[in-house]
């Protein structure tokens, strides 16, 4: 099952995107609280997908993915966005994020967006 | 239509099971099997399926429902231009995006706005979108690309089947201004009265994206009788609604006893 690298700075959303996927049949590669340090976790774990908030300290979700792009441009990532950031949205994809979700997500629309992402649908 | 002018049209309005009669329908007014309703006292206006047929529902201090058949489209379009509402000239583009999703297929249109007290109306010719005020969500403004330019817009969201649906609605910045204010002060109006702890906020999201009862505890580290109080306490603000009552049991001595025979079944 591919693993996931959820990035949130809030440990609710973490957890609710955690139970999720692992209910969807996801692996949890493991979690960040902010861009800077998902940056680290993804050079360390290798992940398949990343789940990527956008406003975030430290470093914000559109920096980690411009980070992580640089690492492995093959990167999968999808962002996780609040109604009325669409603008952010169409930069990120413009950056390479593979997808996004929109909060407050349901849980069935994660999982099909991320089963797009991970080719297996 | 002129006052003296009167459409007669047949009608099958709800009554303990779907009858047949005619419907007239003046400049003023709408009247059926003896009933007859002034536009300025309709309360409430929908399209919906009511007892296996399309209906219109119209709400005065009841609700009636009607189906006119082919003409069923003009005559929602007729009463929904004659509501009595606060109306302002706009453009509009509903819904913009379904779900974060742009709906491409959208079109800006060049109507009303229209507010009664039960729903926020968008209006034009080929378009009568009605958005109950209790589904309305946020209202800002925002800039986005209309016709190659960035403009201003008032940016509506509400959620329909689930679904966070933003609209665009263009007009003059005084104008906006002032809808903002008014959506504000209607979505304001609609909250609960009681502002909720951050626990109950998250039992909310966490209902809304699906996650049942049992993680719920399991994500908050809380109890069955705590997490009912928390829902007790969102049913009572009128946020939720109980659709399902948990059983926990127990196994009797005869249910021990027969678990032991399963796993000895099992264990052959």
């Amino acid at each position: 099952m591919p693993k996931v690298l959820i990035v949130d700075d809030t440990a609710f959303m973490r957890k609710l995107l955690k139970n999720i996927l692992f209910s969807g049949g996801f692996d949890i590669a493991g979690e960040a609280e902010n861009g800077k340090q998902a940056v680290e976790m993804y050079k360390q774990l290798k992940p398949d997908i990343v789940t990527m908030d956008i406003v975030m300290p430290e470093m914000n979700g559109i920096e980690a993915l411009k980070a992580i792009k640089k690492i492995d441009p093959n990167a999968k990532v999808v962002m996780c966005t609040a109604v009325g950031q669409e603008q952010m949205v169409k930069a990120a994809i413009k950056l390479g994020a593979k997808g996004y979700i929109v909060k407050p997500f349901q849980a069935p629309k994660v999982i099909e967006e991320l089963k797009k992402v991970a080719g297996m649908s | 239509m002129s006052e003296s002018k009167e459409l007669r049209i047949p009608v099958e309005y709800f009554d303990n099971g779907w009858k047949k009669g005619e419907a007239v329908i003046s400049k003023s007014a709408i009247s059926f099997a003896g009933v007859t309703i002034p536009f300025k006292e309709i309360q409430d206006l929908e399209k919906l399926n009511y007892e296996g047929k399309e209906a219109i529902r119209i709400k005065k201090d009841r609700n009636y429902y009607l189906n006119f058949g082919k003409s069923q489209s003009q005559i929602f379009r007729y009463l929904a231009f004659n509501l009595k509402s606060d109306r302002f000239a706009v453009y509009f583009l509903s819904p913009a995006t379904r779900g974060g999703v742009v709906v491409s297929d959208s079109k800006w249109e060049k109507g009303y706005l229209s507010i009664t007290d039960e729903a926020l109306w968008f209006l034009s010719a080929s378009k009568q979108i009605r958005i109950s005020i209790e589904s309305l969500g946020s209202v800002e403004k925002d800039v986005r690309t209309v016709g190659k330019k960035q403009r201003v817009v008032l940016v509506i969201t509400h959620v329909e089947n689930g679904e966070v649906i933003s609209s665009f609605v263009l007009c003059p910045e005084t104008t906006m201004d002032m809808l903002e204010e008014y959506i504000k002060n209607i979505i304001d109006r609609n909250k609960p009265k009681e502002a909720l702890s951050e626990i109950e906020e998250q039992i909310l999201t966490m209902v809304y994206t699906g996650v049942d009862s049992v993680s719920v505890e399991s994500i908050l580290g809380i109890s069955t009788e705590e997490l009912n109080e928390l829902y007790d306490k969102l049913v009572n603000l009128g946020l939720a609604r109980v659709v399902k009552i948990r059983k926990e049991i127990e196994l009797t001595p005869r249910g021990v006893a027969l678990v032991s025979e399963i796993m000895k079944k099992a264990a052959r």
